[in-house]
């Protein structure tokens, strides 16, 4: 069974991708993807877990601020590149990126191509006590969906909106800094 | 702050041209709900609507349409859900998500391939399932514990979820047209996600007054989590199993 996995993050500053197939490597260049943001990079690697592939674009915002500018995204030229990855666990931290109340990095650790672990390097929020309040809610639910993306028992959650744009690129760098 | 939407593919072999052709298709469905809809482009046609500088008439067919949705749901709901209450003009954004997510979808589902889940910052669409046969399950997550599931639901083809746990009271009372939430989260699941969004919506600002509103709908069944942990579905509601909080 083959799942390809694909993010779609706001953001107005760029177009960030990762993707990953199990079974027999692809080529494959998501750079058309998005009329909006022209940096794109797609990575494609021979993997047996779930597949991810994170673009970004702005989305429809009534009920969110709008994006701002000042997010950190990786902003490689649309290109497809092939590797196969060693099988021996592996942790790489992501960029400090900009989200909507402070900056975090994620820290990721892989096995192979499995994703093991998802997890907050760093965050700081100003000491903002609503600031404090989202990341305590929101954070967990993020790890735990990157995690669950490769979950046997489901294949998704439903919750209640919640922010995520700063998390998504750090994970993002983060994977592209294990090969990913 | 951004908004995340994922779309997982399931099928026998990895994505064809074709299908990653409609993946892009898709996408785009995304992007042109973005410049019809959004409150924060000043010259979205959503935004010239509400200003005033247009007519409903000279703006995209879409948001005539999703405008007429979103009455739609308002009746069925008896109020509960209404875009024409919000302070600052008309403001359909709490459906168009789930129908935007819905019609990206819809353009998928052309591509023949076993399954696709669509999920749009926690409101999920699909078709299919992970193998033949086989439903997509989603977890819904507990309010007084995000980092739990609070149950497990097979999906139908939309699963919505509407909550003030993660950004605090931002539902408004179409009848008092001030904040206010009566349970810390509700669930829709049912055949289309714009709906389901919009029912979540109605049923998180009434609370369980509202739950009978979905009940008697054929297509959509409900969940509703109190602030203490109580839940109350409707007679159909697709609970792989509930009651318990289930670490993920």
């Amino acid at each position: 069974m083959k799942r390809a996995h694909i993010v779609i993050a706001g953001t107005v500053v760029g177009l960030a991708g990762l993707l990953s197939f199990n079974s027999t490597a692809v080529n494959l260049s998501l750079g058309s993807l998005s009329a909006v943001t022209a940096p794109t990079r797609s990575t494609t690697t021979t993997t047996t877990t779930p597949a991810t592939t994170t673009t970004s674009l702005p989305h429809s915002g009534g009920s969110t601020p709008p994006p701002t500018t000042t997010r950190v995204v990786p902003t490689t030229t649309a290109t497809t590149t092939t590797t196969a990855a060693p099988s021996t666990a592996r942790s790489a931290t992501g960029a400090a990126t900009n989200y909507s109340y402070g900056v975090l990095s994620v820290k990721v650790t892989v096995s192979g191509t499995k994703v093991t672990n998802v997890s907050i390097a760093s965050i700081d929020d100003g000491g903002n006590p609503r600031s404090a309040y989202i990341d305590q809610a929101s954070i967990p639910l993020l790890e735990q969906q990157a995690l669950s993306a490769q979950s046997a028992s489901i294949q998704g959650v439903s919750g209640a909106s919640y922010t995520t744009a700063g998390f998504e690129q750090s994970l993002q760098s983060a994977l592209s800094k294990l090969g990913l | 702050m951004g908004t995340i939407v994922t779309f997982d593919l399931y099928d026998e072999d990895e994505p064809s041209e074709s299908v990653l052709s409609l993946l892009r298709e898709a996408i785009d469905v995304l992007h042109q709900a973005d410049d019809d809809f959004s409150t924060y482009k000043y010259d979205s046609p959503l935004s010239r609507l509400r200003r005033g500088d247009v007519t409903m008439a000279q703006c995209p067919a879409d948001v005539g349409q999703v405008l007429e949705l979103c009455n739609v749901a308002r009746n069925i709901t008896d109020g509960w859900f209404d875009p024409w209450s919000i302070p600052g003009g008309v403001d359909p954004t709490g459906y168009v998500k789930g129908w935007a997510a819905q019609r990206s979808l819809d353009v998928l589902r052309r591509s023949g391939i076993r399954g696709a889940l669509v999920n749009a910052a926690g409101d999920t669409a699909s078709f299919g399932g992970p193998h033949a046969g086989v439903p997509f399950r989603i977890g819904i997550v507990d309010p007084a514990a995000t980092q739990h599931l609070a149950c497990v639901v097979e999906s139908p083809g939309a699963v919505a979820t509407s909550g003030t746990y993660e950004r605090g009271c931002h539902l408004i009372d179409p009848h008092t047209g001030r904040p206010a939430s009566r349970a810390a989260s509700a669930t829709v699941t049912g055949s289309d996600l714009g709906l389901a969004d919009a029912f979540a919506t109605a049923l998180a600002v009434a609370g369980l007054q509202a739950l009978p509103l979905i009940e008697a709908l054929d297509d959509f069944e409900a969940l509703i989590i109190d602030d203490d942990g109580t839940f109350h579905t409707t007679a159909g509601f697709p609970a792989v199993r509930t009651g318990s909080k289930t670490s993920s």
